[in-house]
C-alpha cells in the first residue's frame, strides 16, 4: 500500500519552503535532512525522549516552544513556523556564519560539549527558555531552577550537564530583561 | 405542646436505644477461630518459613498499595486514599509500638482484616477491605502478623482520615457493616470448580481484592452483585474484568497472566492505580498461583464467537475514508512517530494501539485523561520497561483532544466516535484544568 502524499509548506528558518509533496506519515527530522538538506537536527532515540531532535515551533500568539522533530509529523506542521540549529546564527551574503547567538557562543566558551550530538537540541532549548524569560523574566535566585527545570528534557551522554547549564544561566544572568530583582518589594522589576 | 415535646422526645430515645441495641448485639465482631500455629513454640526454620509464607500473602494482598508512605517506605502509611467523602491515609502496619501495630496479636489482625475491628473497638473505615478479607484463611493471617512482626518499626505517626460530614462519625460504620459486611468468614466450596479456580477465587476476591476497584459500588458505596464489572475509581475507570468484559476486549487467559506479571501484554500496560499492583503484588505471584487467577476469571467466558464482532479478526478493515479526518491528521502529526501509523507500538518503548484496550472501552475517561497527562516512563517486571508519553493537554484544544479519540476508539476501538468536546472539557476540568 502506498502511504497518501500530502503537499505541505511551512517557514524554516524565516524563509518558505514548498510546497513539497511528502508521504502523510514522514516524521519532521526526516523532511528536514531529506527534503529541506538541514542535517544538523539529529535523529537519536527515535521517540522523543532524548531532544537532539528538538527544535523550535514558533505560535501564533508570539510564544515559542521545542518539539521533537524525530516523532511530530512534517504534515502536523504544515503551514506553521519552526526554527533549526541552523537558523540561530547570523550569517553573510554566501550563507557563511558571521556571528553565532549568545546561547551558541556560551556554549563554546564553557566547553559544554565534547560529542556534539546532543548539541542541536540543547542549543534549541536554551533558545527557547531565553524567549521566554524575554516574555516573562524570573527572579535571580530562581535561574539556577528555571535552567535546570527548562534543560532537563534534553540528554547528553559526554560533559555531565554542568557546563550546559552553566551556560545558559551565564547567558540569562547577564542578559538585561530576562531577570528581575530576587526581591520585587526593594527593586522595580 | 409540653406533650408533644414530651411524645417526641420519647420516640427519639426509643429510636437511640434500638440503635444501640442493635449496635450492641449486632455490629461487632464475630467469631475469632483459634491461631492455627503456636507462636510460642516455633523453632527458627518454621519461624522463618512462616515470615516467607507472610511476606507472599502480604504481596498477594497488596498491603503496600496502601499502607506505604508518600516517600515509598513499605507499610509505614501515609498514602493519601481518594473517595467520594474525603481522603483517608493509610495506616502505619509495621510493628512500631507507639504508631504502628507493634502491641497488636494474630487475634487482633483477624479481628481487623476480618471483621473491620481495631483492638480498641473503634471501626476501620471499609477503605480498608475487609470486606474481601474477610474470607481470608486464619493460617495465613498467622503467617502475616508473623512477616509484620518481623518486619523494621518506623515510628511515623499516623495521618487522620479528612471525611466530610457525616462519613466522619466513625460508630456509624456499624451500621455500614450490619448491611455489607458478610456475616460468615467462611468461603463455601462450589461443586464441580477445581482446585486451581477455588485457589483463583481466594487469590481474586479476598487477598487481591480486586472488586475493590472493578466492581461497581452503589450509594452508600458498597460492591453490588455485578461482580467485577468496571467502576470509576479515584479519576479513572477501572475496567471490566468479568468474562464477558474481558473477552470483549480481547483478553486470552495467556496474555491476562503475561500482563499481570510483566505489566504489558498487547491489550496494553498498567496505568493509573493498577501499576502499583504490579509494583507491589501481582509480579511475585507464583505460576501457580497466577494459572489460578486467570482460570477464574476468565470462567464461564464466552466462546470466541462472542468478541466484540467489530474487534474480530475478520471483521470488514475499517476503510480509512470512514475515520475522522482530523483525528487522522492529529494521529499522524502527534502519535504515529512512537504507536506506528497501523499502531504497531515500538518493542520496549511504546505500546501497540491496535490492540489496546483502552479505546474499547465505552467511557473515554481513561483514554483522554492518557491523552492529556501522558504515562511516565516505567520499569516493568522482568527486563521490560516503556519510556515516557508526553501528555498533550497544552498542545491540544478540546475539539482536537475530542477527534484523536474518536479516531482511536473507531479504529481500534470498536466504539463509536461520539466523544464531545464538552466531555473532553468535563474531564480535563477535573483532572488538572
Amino acid at each position: 500500500m502506498t502511504p497518501e502524499t500530502l503537499s505541505v509548506r511551512m517557514t524554516i528558518n524565516g524563509a518558505p519552503v514548498g510546497p513539497v509533496d511528502i508521504p502523510e506519515d514522514l516524521m519532521m527530522l526526516e523532511f528536514l535532512q531529506e527534503y529541506v538538506n538541514l542535517t544538523g537536527t539529529r535523529y537519536g532515540c527515535g521517540q522523543g525522549v532524548c531532544l537532539a531532535c528538538g527544535i523550535i515551533l514558533d505560535e501564533d500568539d508570539g510564544t515559542s516552544r521545542l518539539v521533537p522533530a524525530c516523532i511530530t509529523g512534517a504534515a502536523y506542521l504544515d503551514g506553521r513556523s519552526v526554527r533549526t540549529v541552523e537558523g540561530h546564527a547570523a550569517r553573510g551574503p554566501d550563507g557563511q556564519v558571521t556571528r553565532l547567538s549568545p546561547i551558541q557562543r556560551a556554549f563554546l566558551e564553557h566547553f559544554s560539549f565534547q560529542c556534539s550530538y546532543c548539541t542541536p537540541g540543547f542549543v534549541n532549548a536554551a533558545t527557547v527558555l531565553v524567549e521566554r524569560l524575554e516574555r516573562a523574566p524570573v527572579p535571580r535566585d530562581e535561574v539556577e531552577a528555571t535552567v535546570l527545570a527548562a534543560m532537563d528534557g534534553n540528554i547528553c551522554r559526554c560533559t555531565g550537564y554542568v557546563r550546559y547549564l552553566t551556560a545558559v544561566r551565564d547567558v540569562i544572568l547577564s542578559t538585561p530583561g530576562l531577570t528581575r530583582g530576587s526581591d520585587p518589594g526593594s527593586r522595580a522589576s | 405542646m409540653k406533650r408533644l415535646a414530651l411524645i417526641l422526645a420519647g420516640a427519639a430515645a426509643a429510636v437511640l436505644a434500638v440503635l444501640a441495641v442493635v449496635y450492641l448485639a449486632f455490629t461487632g465482631p464475630g467469631d475469632i477461630p483459634p491461631a492455627t500455629v503456636d507462636f510460642d513454640a516455633l523453632g527458627d526454620e518454621e519461624h522463618a518459613d512462616l515470615v516467607a509464607r507472610g511476606r507472599y500473602v502480604a504481596r498477594a494482598a497488596d498491603c503496600v498499595a496502601c499502607h506505604k508512605s508518600e516517600d515509598g517506605l513499605a507499610l509505614a502509611g501515609g498514602l493519601p486514599l481518594e473517595t467520594p467523602f474525603g481522603t483517608l491515609y493509610g495506616t502505619n502496619v509495621t510493628p512500631s509500638d507507639d504508631h504502628g501495630i507493634g502491641d497488636w496479636s494474630a487475634d487482633d489482625l483477624y479481628r481487623a482484616m476480618v471483621w473491620g475491628i481495631n483492638p480498641d473497638g473503634s471501626r476501620l473505615y471499609p477503605a480498608m477491605p475487609y470486606a474481601s478479607y474477610h474470607h481470608v484463611a486464619r493460617a495465613d493471617v498467622d503467617a502475616l502478623w508473623l512477616y509484620l512482626m518481623a518486619e523494621r518499626p518506623v515510628d511515623k505517626p499516623n495521618r487522620p482520615a479528612e471525611l466530610t460530614f457525616p462519613f466522619n462519625i466513625r460508630p456509624a460504620i456499624a451500621f455500614w457493616n450490619l448491611l455489607y459486611r458478610p456475616d460468615d468468614p467462611g468461603l463455601a466450596e462450589v461443586a464441580g470448580k477445581s482446585e486451581s479456580w477455588h485457589r483463583g477465587r481466594y487469590l481474586v476476591d479476598v487477598l487481591g481484592h480486586c472488586g475493590e476497584c472493578h466492581t461497581p459500588r452503589n450509594l452508600a458505596y458498597a460492591r453490588t452483585d455485578a461482580h467485577l464489572e468496571g467502576e470509576v475509581i479515584e479519576g479513572a475507570l477501572s475496567p471490566d474484568i468479568s468474562p464477558e468484559g474481558l473477552v470483549r476486549r480481547g483478553w486470552t487467559p495467556e496474555d491476562l497472566a503475561r500482563f499481570m506479571r510483566e505489566g504489558l501484554s498487547p491489550q496494553g500496560t498498567m496505568t493509573f492505580r493498577m501499576y502499583p499492583v504490579l509494583e507491589h503484588s501481582s509480579r511475585y505471584l507464583t505460576d501457580a498461583d497466577m494459572t489460578a487467577m486467570v482460570t477464574y476469571l476468565f470462567d464461564g467466558a464466552p466462546g470466541d464467537g462472542q468478541r466484540d464482532p467489530a474487534l474480530a479478526a475478520d471483521a470488514p478493515p475499517r476503510q480509512e475514508a470512514d475515520l475522522p479526518p482530523e483525528g487522522r491528521r492529529l494521529y499522524v502529526g502527534l502519535c504515529a512517530g512512537c504507536h506506528g501509523t497501523e499502531g504497531e507500538g515500538h518493542p520496549h518503548a511504546s505500546v501497540p494501539l491496535d490492540t489496546n484496550t483502552t479505546a474499547m472501552l465505552d467511557d473515554p475517561l481513561n483514554l483522554v485523561r492518557i491523552i492529556r497527562e501522558g504515562v511516565p516512563a516505567r520499569t516493568l517486571a522482568g527486563e521490560e520497561r516503556m519510556q515516557a508519553m508526553p501528555g498533550f493537554a497544552d498542545r491540544l484544544d478540546a475539539a482536537e483532544m475530542a477527534a484523536l479519540a474518536n479516531y482511536m476508539r473507531v479504529r481500534w476501538g470498536g466504539r463509536p466516535g461520539d466523544v464531545t468536546p464538552e466531555q473532553v472539557e468535563d474531564i480535563a476540568e477535573a483532572h488538572g484544568g
